[in-house]
């Protein structure tokens, strides 16, 4: 076991810098999967913020290391406590919606939070976005893209552990309660608005950190990065692992980061090839890669979304 | 007549984003779905008619005929695919098939009729130069619009309200178990509703085509402020629908005018998260019943 992590933690000193950049990427869309996993799999709460959540990160984070000269390790903290507050704050007012109208008001959201980063020029930098240098790992002898890789592997790790512990506790037990009945969970004495605000802050914060290592890890910044594709990207992660599944999450984020760099050369088939990817999970396979394995690995204990498949 | 110009414009985008609204109206109310792929229905419309009319030089009348129909062809291959394999699922299951089929429809028309972008120019139909009622400057194109929305307004009224397949469609709204069971085939009236819904955003981007451009990245944006009129006017109501759309529409235009063009983008969904906040019924939305 410690030789195996050993093996792993130094594997980042012989890769090339594309893999180590994948590498990182994958990382970061772990976050970002479990993060919507745990609003839209474990609260049942259809929100399409996460992809501005994910950008209000990246932006704060760069922006306060280009405009304010904050170093990295102070910027990334911030801008996460940047994106989890707006995140929190954003959640307040959708806390009385639901279904439709829920998904509705966060896609209104997501596109004016687009519209702000190409119009507040003063702050945002405008259409074009903006380029960072490289973050300084030199102290501790890293060239700056291994030195991102630990750190976000370190971030995911954390993430992953904390989701794992979160769902595990009443808490988790309460978002699973939500999505089923939100009638019978507040019947149960569950304050729907408290777990509510606890499911989008824990999303947001999940979204904010990787926001800051995104911007770390890719170094220029530009607001069409984080619209609607980025969200149906993240869609097409939770539910190609399964909906309502940690490890699910984890599964997804490999398979379709992986297979986007694949596929590098034949991008204008991108919209159309993930649309059909979406489209196809939710037909046919609707509890994703763990509802199949589900079936076949006995005493599998994670609340899957199972009634997802059309009845009757 | 700044005021004046914009009052037109605005009443003219207004219609046709009533005209798409009404077509989202039509979906929610007969199925209980919001279909989000609408805008991209519209967009492929739109492009079906640039083919023939401008790359295979088909009058303006065929051409808007023959988007109207292959529309509703593609509503009714979206209803065997898609929407019917989900009607009975949660709302969750639709609302990210048919995000993902508009994905779909959009990647699929960047890859026919040109990349990301690229804006396809539809010529006027009629004499482009304003003509003048009491000083007051309209397109000819503008009056044209609002009065082929209207006539498609009465149409549908009229559909609703007195022929058999309308009456069928409303009871279908009404209760799907109840129609099952007097013999109605609740399945064709949605697969029927689905491809109404579609020629009716044909018909509105075949109207919008020659007023604006067209690009594979208009539907999505279109859809969200026939949102804000249907949000606005209370989900589910078809007058409601129309009076939001003009609203939408004027609102867009004299935000433009008066403060900055760039306000007209945002517009929408400030008016959507305006009213999800404020009153989520809507204007002309009652009240709905509560869900166990």
């Amino acid at each position: 076991m410690a030789a195996g992590v050993l093996l792993i933690a130094l594997v980042p000193l012989f890769l090339s810098p594309y893999y180590i950049f994948v590498a990182n990427l994958i990382l970061i869309y772990i976050i970002l999967a479990i993060g919507l996993n745990i609003v839209l799999g474990y609260a049942g709460q259809l929100s399409f913020s996460n992809g501005a959540i994910f950008g209000i990160g990246a932006y704060a984070t760069g922006l306060l290391r280009l405009d304010y000269g904050c170093p990295y390790w102070l910027a990334l903290p911030l801008g996460t406590l940047t994106a989890t507050v707006l995140g929190i704050l954003v959640a307040l007012p959708a806390l009385r919606l639901k279904g439709h109208y829920l998904a509705l008001a966060s896609i209104a959201f997501a596109q004016s939070t687009i519209w702000i980063l190409v119009h507040w020029d003063g702050l945002t930098h405008g259409t074009s976005g903006f380029v960072l240098e490289p973050v300084e790992f030199s102290l501790i002898g890293l060239k700056s893209h291994a030195g991102m890789l630990y750190l976000s592997l370190a971030a995911a790790i954390v993430c992953v552990v904390m989701a794992s512990n979160i769902l595990q506790s009443p808490v988790g037990r309460a978002f699973v309660a939500i999505r089923e009945s939100e009638h019978a969970a507040s019947a149960l004495a569950i304050d729907l608005t408290r777990y509510k605000i606890y499911a989008y802050g824990i999303s947001s914060l999940y979204a904010g950190v990787a926001g800051g290592l995104f911007v770390g890890v890719v170094g220029a910044v530009v607001p069409d990065q984080f619209g609607l594709f980025q969200i149906v990207l993240q869609f097409c992660m939770v539910f190609v692992g399964g909906v309502g599944s940690l490890w699910g999450s984890v599964v997804g984020a490999v398979l379709i980061i992986s297979s986007q760099e694949l596929m590098r050369g034949f991008q204008q088939y991108q919209e159309f090839g993930f649309g059909v990817l979406l489209l196809v999970i939710i037909l046919f396979f609707p509890s994703g890669i763990v509802g199949f394995l589900k079936l076949r690995v006995g005493g599998w204990q994670e609340p899957l979304r199972h009634y997802f498949k059309a009845r009757g | 007549m700044l005021f004046s110009y914009l009052l037109a414009t605005g009443v003219t985008t207004g219609a046709l984003y009533a005209l798409v609204a009404v077509g989202l109206v039509i979906c929610y109310r007969t199925t209980g779905h919001i279909n989000f792929a609408h805008g991209e229905l519209f967009m492929v419309g739109g492009y079906i008619a640039f083919s023939m009319h401008v790359l295979m030089h088909v009058p303006y009348v065929y051409a808007l005929i023959l988007a109207v129909v292959s529309s509703g062809l593609l509503g009714l291959i979206c209803d065997r695919a898609v929407f019917r394999p989900l009607i009975s699922a949660p709302p969750m299951a639709m609302v990210i098939a048919t995000v993902a089929l508009s994905f779909l429809l959009r990647g699929a028309a960047r890859v026919i009729w040109g990349g990301l972008g690229e804006y396809v120019p539809f010529p006027p139909i009629v004499d482009p130069s304003p003509i003048s009622f009491w000083g007051i400057a309209i397109f000819p194109q503008q009056l044209i619009v609002v009065a082929s929305v209207a006539v498609c307004m009465l149409f549908i009224t009229l559909f609703f309200r007195s022929t058999r397949v309308g009456k069928t469609m409303k009871a279908v709204a009404e209760s799907p178990r109840a129609s099952y069971l007097v013999g109605i085939k609740v399945e064709k009236v949605y697969a029927l509703t689905w491809m109404l819904s579609a020629a009716l955003a044909a018909v509105s981007a075949v109207l919008m085509a020659p007023l604006t451009q067209l690009t594979p990245d208009i539907g999505f944006g279109l859809l969200l402020k026939a949102f804000a009129a249907t949000i606005l006017g209370g989900l589910g109501s078809m007058p409601g629908a129309v009076v939001g759309g003009l609203v939408v529409g004027i609102c867009e235009s004299f935000s433009a005018g008066y403060i900055s063009s760039s306000l007209q983008e945002v517009m929408a969904f400030i008016i959507i998260m305006a009213v999800l906040i404020v009153r989520p019924t809507g204007l002309f939305g009652a009240p709905s019943a509560r869900e166990v």
